[in-house]
């Protein structure tokens, strides 16, 4: 799946609730790979979605979550029309 | 300073002024002084400040990051909002640069005596040539050094001998007599989006890296910003001040391009005609380049092409034929006759429109330490930076209203 | 021990600029192709590159996507480094990288002096 199909999905628990869509991809750049450990998922303002008050994206360091929690990749149940997360 | 230095730093101020002073420069500035006289002074102080808070950030960003600011919107922004940004900046440089190669093809007609229509492809062919065949520095020579006859118009404006207490008057905003508010206002905008042009700030962050700016630049960065655009927005005074002497009083709305040379002429005879004219020239067709390369560098970092004129033109060839298509197109737009002055308006007011969305980049990069580290935007870059976006949004908002309302200033 | 770095994927990759082995621009990451998914550990083994690489990146790029080419497909293992800039081991041309400055490169090289 590309990265691209993966951002903006519906990311819901397996109760129903939903928690926003995804806007970040967090990973881990180990031993010459690239490995996805967690998503960010929430609702995102106008300003925020332009890159106002990310402050600091331009570098792999410098990631910002705009303020959400970040969902490990263990707490994924599947991904299908929306990614379901366990509660 | 050694002697080095000096040299650079005068040398980095002439290019900067040859792209200031352009063609909506100077048809904002002379019909503002034939309808308000002095009184729009005050306004280009502000767009010359506005210019050089942002040419500052941009020229710091490439000196300090090493990549031009366009290059980094996509990245920063992300990509709707970056390609919405690239769509916006071409279609404004494509219209300011058709402006651009209309005046020059105006100042072969007034030079040569030959017709208009022959002259836009020679103006366009001649502006490609030099842009193909000179070395980037030397294209900000040529027409920085060669624009700097505009300062006929400095000695014009002395000559007239102005009543100096009106034109101090002129700095300090007040009344609007000889238009109504909404012509006022119309020129406030016209002034700055003429002062603030988005393809100014792009191709200077560009070719501060062409130029091979690092961190050793950023003192010369500041410089070359305040003095460069200083020394233009010094020009656009003259330019506002013969009109109001000359213009005003006997009624004449200048709505011709060469009509500003005619001040030149006035005061200083035929040599004064001559240096106004070659001062045009060279600061209009520097202008035009500049667009054109503004373009194409914006397309070049917007997709990630190899660009620059560091380049051999076939080893970036995307980025050699963006420039040359811009060319092709801006020449294809001037053939269709549409009147120079007209196009050159409306370049400007869409311009404004456009500033919000390709001046915020600038801002957000600035601020951002991953790029810029210890240099990013101290409190007084900011304060004037977020106050600045703030009068670039009402400006925006408000230019299109008034140029309609206003049918282009005609009142 | 390697060294583990963690990285927001989507801020600090997506839509960077690629520089390949000798310095140059090679066009940016248009998209990523991740695999794993389904499993406990997905992992990012491509990057997608021009063509018709925007193909899910909305209407528009869906647009651009049928205009173009197809895009090119970069093994992970080929990246060097990630900083700002997405840095690769090798040159564009042994990655088939910008082939489109390639293509008009004959076109550009009619003029003298180019």
């Amino acid at each position: 799946m590309r990265l691209s199909e993966l951002l903006n999905r519906k990311v819901v628990t397996e109760s129903g609730q939903e928690l926003g869509r995804v806007h970040g991809v967090r990973g881990e750049l180990v031993g010459g790979r690239l490995r996805v450990t967690g998503l960010v998922a929430g609702k995102l303002g106008i300003l925020e979605r332009y890159g106002v008050g990310t402050q600091g994206s331009g570098g792999p360091r410098q990631a910002k979550v705009h303020g959400h929690p970040v969902i490990p990749w263990e707490r994924v149940v599947r991904v299908g029309s929306a990614v379901v997360v366990r509660d | 300073m050694s002697v080095k230095n000096v040299l650079a730093v005068a040398l980095g101020i002439m290019s900067a002024i040859g792209g200031f002073v352009d063609i909506g420069d100077l048809v904002f500035n002379t019909q503002a002084g034939a309808i308000f006289g002095f009184q729009l002074l005050w306004v280009v102080v502000i767009g010359v400040v506005g210019i050089i808070v942002y040419s500052e950030m941009c020229g710091r960003v490439s000196a300090v990051a090493q990549r031009p600011v366009f290059d980094l919107v996509r990245e920063r922004t992300g990509f709707g909002a970056g390609l919405a940004t690239l769509a916006a900046s071409e279609v404004v440089n494509l219209m300011t640069c058709a402006a651009e190669v209309g005046g020059v093809a105006i100042c072969f007609q007034l030079l040569s005596g030959l017709p208009y229509r022959l002259l836009i492809p020679l103006a366009v062919l001649a502006l490609a040539v030099s842009s193909w065949v000179l070395p980037f520095r030397w294209l900000e020579r040529v027409f920085g050094y060669l624009g700097l006859s505009m300062l006929a118009f400095a000695v014009a404006a002395i000559k007239l001998h102005p009543d100096w207490g009106h034109v101090a008057h002129g700095f300090v905003p007040g009344s609007h007599s000889g238009g109504s508010l909404m012509v006022y206002l119309y020129f406030v905008v016209g002034l700055l989006g003429a002062a603030m042009t988005p393809y100014e700030v792009y191709f200077y962050s560009s070719g501060a890296v062409e130029d091979r700016w690092g961190v050793k630049e950023l003192r010369l960065n500041e410089v070359t910003a305040m003095i460069g655009y200083a020394l233009g927005g010094f020009l656009s005074f003259a330019l506002m001040i013969v009109a109001g002497v000359l213009f005003l009083p006997r009624g004449i709305s200048p709505q011709f391009l060469g009509t500003p040379a005619l001040t030149a002429e006035h005061a200083l005879g035929q040599v004064g005609l001559l240096l106004a004219l070659v001062g045009i020239l060279f600061a209009v067709g520097g202008a035009a380049v500049e667009t054109s390369f503004a373009g194409a560098y914006n397309l070049a970092q917007f997709f990630g092409w190899r660009w620059g004129k560091k380049e051999r033109p076939a080893a970036a060839s995307r980025f050699t034929l963006s420039w040359l298509a811009i060319f092709a197109l801006a020449l294809l737009l001037v053939m269709t006759g549409y009147d120079p002055v007209k196009l050159t308006e409306y370049s400007v007011i869409f311009s404004v429109v456009a500033l919000p969305l390709t001046y915020l980049p600038i801002l957000l990069v600035a601020n951002d330490h991953a790029y810029m580290g210890a240099n990013v935007n101290g409190k007084l870059a900011n304060f004037l930076g977020v106050l600045y976006f703030g009068l670039i949004l009402a400006i925006a908002v408000a230019a299109i209203p008034l140029m309609l309302l206003t049918h282009g200033g005609q009142g | 021990m390697s060294k583990v770095t963690e990285v927001d994927i989507a801020l600090s990759i997506l839509d960077h600029q690629l520089v390949d082995g000798d310095g140059e621009n090679c066009g940016k990451v248009d998209d990523l192709e991740i695999t794993g998914l389904d499993g406990g550990s997905p992992e990012v083994v491509e990057i997608i590159v021009g063509g018709n690489a925007w193909r899910f990146r909305g209407r528009l790029g869906r647009l651009a996507a049928r205009l173009s080419g197809n895009a090119v497909h970069v093994p992970w293992p080929e990246v060097d480094s990630v900083t700002s800039v997405v840095t690769l081991k090798r040159p564009a041309a042994e990655l088939r990288l910008n082939r489109g400055d390639d293509r008009w490169a004959s076109l550009v090289g009619k003029l003298p002096g180019s």
